[in-house]
């Protein structure tokens, strides 16, 4: 290999330009360290995939679910219509349909918040972090630009999964006589709110990923968090007394999840309650890590 | 110009850094040595506010690192070859880091020429021999055009073509009016590089002073003597602070007065001598004699039956 070096004068000031750091450039530095990673780039391909791919499974499943108690309706001379099983079954029971698009949206925590881990443990694992810290020592505008791209990379391909995978089950529930649209209730609103909750789950990662600046240890915690934790919390169920059973409601996984459905039941917290509290464990997670990175050193 | 004042580094029980001060001038290449363990990285961090001072304050062109408005114009730092993702190419590392000012793509594609890495400028960085990050490192401390460069152990790693470059290229931004402070373990290098050294030893400096002083200043000029009666002429000339060593049966090595003075002596007692050479300290002389209490981390040799063991128990 060539290593053929130059003394060259050095290059006059003006060819390294002369301007400070910009909020904007630490932007733009941060986005070409994701786009720049193979790994990223494939990853997020995959997970456009998967969202849409387990999205499209869920629907099927669902779909042959109602289809049989139709037929074996029928079967039995009777007329089952989907209006009949709207009013019959409560809200929340699974026979609401208007949360299609988040049909697919556990991978997409899964995944992307596993690469929110990975965008801040991997520069400590690399060492990069130090290169970063170098160009911005302020340190606060790295993380905060980072926690900007991760929540809209997880906004946008949240909201992308789920309007295809709702472009999927729209004609197949269709097919079966029932009224779904863009226009039925809570469609877009979970539209909306899954891009949301997985933007905050993002954000929960990058955090986990700053506090334990290790990447096994971040996924571990998450995955504790969105998945072993909710099951954990549906045992406090068990307890005789009805006060251990609105605790689990209170968990992040449960909180966020009431935050994507609508409608108001009784003695369960209502959408808009559990997104802030969703929105407070962010913050939670969030401000510890600014602090922390801030703080300590690299 | 960077100015440390008191500045001390505790970690738990250690003290890594003991209250050290010290200005680094600009115009000139300030060597820092020190053996391993002395403190060097940890100051340098410190001056790159990577680690926070446990007390004391350093400055780098009259403020802390983290206050300045363009960082990377004012300092380029090389602390660690590695502080790069393995798996994003040279092109794109250096890329990342020229947008958080500004920098233009063209002074990327300059830096990258400079350092002679236009073959692999596209390739994962991970995949980077020692010596081609070392080259990744410096190309991000060049990017800023920074008017101060700190280099921990620039040339670790390189191959001769690649020292004499660092060598070139730190003396000509030195010449620039550029501060340069660097930190090395090779002494000969630091002999023909540096002008002004900081000796540092278990985190607190035990030399300040331009190169030649501290070589001049540490040792006293040695002259080896060869003669064909040894012992007579090491009793003529022993004396006040004259000290004569002698390693072989016709050789002297004589300390305390010069090849001169040894001369008119052996001429006035008919002693033949058939050499007569000074000795030149070294820098490596005077560093060894500066650090023989400050060495944290000795080695030792390994003894014979040790060695041999590993060969019996196989048997």
């Amino acid at each position: 290999m060539s290593t053929h070096t130059s003394t060259a004068a050095a290059p006059a000031r003006s060819s390294a330009g002369s301007h400070g750091v910009t909020f904007s450039g630490v932007l733009r530095s941060e986005w070409i360290k994701l786009w720049s990673l193979m790994s990223t780039r494939i990853l997020l391909l995959l997970t456009l995939v998967a969202i849409v791919g387990v999205g499209a499974l869920a629907v099927l499943i669902r779909y042959t679910f109602l289809d049989e108690m139709i037929r074996n309706a029928r079967d039995q001379g009777q007329t089952l219509t989907p209006e009949m099983m709207e009013q019959t079954f409560p809200p929340g029971s699974g026979f609401d349909l208007y949360n299609l698009p988040n049909a697919g949206l556990q991978i997409g925590i899964l995944v992307l918040g596993s690469l929110a881990v990975l965008f801040m443990s991997s520069e400590y694992a690399t060492g990069m972090i130090r290169s970063t810290m170098n160009a911005v020592p302020r340190r606060t505008p790295a993380f905060v630009a980072k926690a900007i791209i991760l929540a809209v990379i997880s906004y946008v391909i949240t909201t992308i999964a789920g309007v295809a995978t709702f472009l999927i089950a729209m004609p197949v529930f269709q097919s079966i006589g029932f009224d779904l649209d863009w226009s039925t209730d809570g469609v877009l609103y979970s539209i909306f709110t899954g891009g949301l909750y997985v933007a905050g789950v993002a954000l929960i990662g990058l955090s986990l990923g700053t506090l334990l600046r290790n990447s096994a240890g971040g996924i571990t915690v998450l995955v504790g968090i969105f998945f072993v934790l909710s099951i954990a919390a549906s045992f406090l169920t068990l307890i005789p007394g009805d006060f251990w059973k609105y605790v689990p409601q209170y968990i992040p996984s449960d909180a966020g999840g009431r935050f994507l459905s609508i409608g108001h039941t009784d003695g369960v917290i209502d959408p808009w309650q559990g997104g802030l509290i969703f929105l407070g464990y962010v913050l939670l997670f969030l401000i510890p890590a600014m602090i922390v990175l801030k703080k300590r050193d690299v | 110009m960077i100015e440390a004042k008191d500045l001390a580094k505790v970690y738990g029980a250690k003290t890594a850094v003991a209250g050290v001060s010290f200005t680094v001038r600009a115009g000139q290449v300030t060597g820092f040595l020190g053996p391993n363990g002395a403190g060097k990285s940890t100051t340098m961090r410190m001056i790159m506010g990577l680690d926070r001072p446990t007390s004391g304050s350093v400055t780098v062109n009259g403020l802390p690192y983290a206050h300045h408005k363009a960082p990377l114009h004012e300092v380029g730092a090389l602390l660690d070859a590695k502080a790069v993702h393995t798996g994003r190419s040279a092109y794109n590392h250096l890329l990342a880091m020229a947008a958080t000012h500004g920098i233009p793509k063209a002074r990327v594609h300059e830096v990258i020429e400079m350092t002679g890495l236009d073959a692999v400028a596209k390739k994962k960085a991970g995949g980077f021999s020692l010596g081609m990050g070392q080259r990744l490192g410096i190309a991000a401390a060049l990017l800023g055009d920074p008017q101060t460069l700190i280099l921990d152990e620039p040339v670790n790693g390189l191959d001769p073509e690649g020292v004499l470059w660092v060598r070139n290229l730190v003396r000509y931004l030195a010449n620039q009016g550029k501060t340069v402070f660097l930190s090395s373990h090779l002494m000969s290098e630091m002999a023909q590089t540096a002008d002004h050294l900081i000796v540092i030893g278990r985190g607190r400096i035990i030399a300040d002073a331009p190169v030649q002083e501290i070589i001049a200043g540490t040792r006293q000029s040695r002259t080896l003597v060869r003669t064909d009666s040894a012992p007579q002429l090491s009793s003529l000339l022993a004396g006040d602070g004259v000290t004569v060593d002698q390693s072989e049966p016709e050789t002297l090595t004589v300390t305390g007065i010069g090849p001169r003075e040894i001369a008119e002596v052996a001429l006035r007692n008919g002693v033949l001598v058939y050499e007569l050479t000074p000795q030149v300290s070294s820098l490596e002389d005077a560093y060894f004699d500066l650090t023989k209490d400050e060495v944290e981390y000795h080695s030792h040799l390994t003894g014979g039956p040790a060695l041999a063991s590993p060969a019996t128990a196989g048997k």
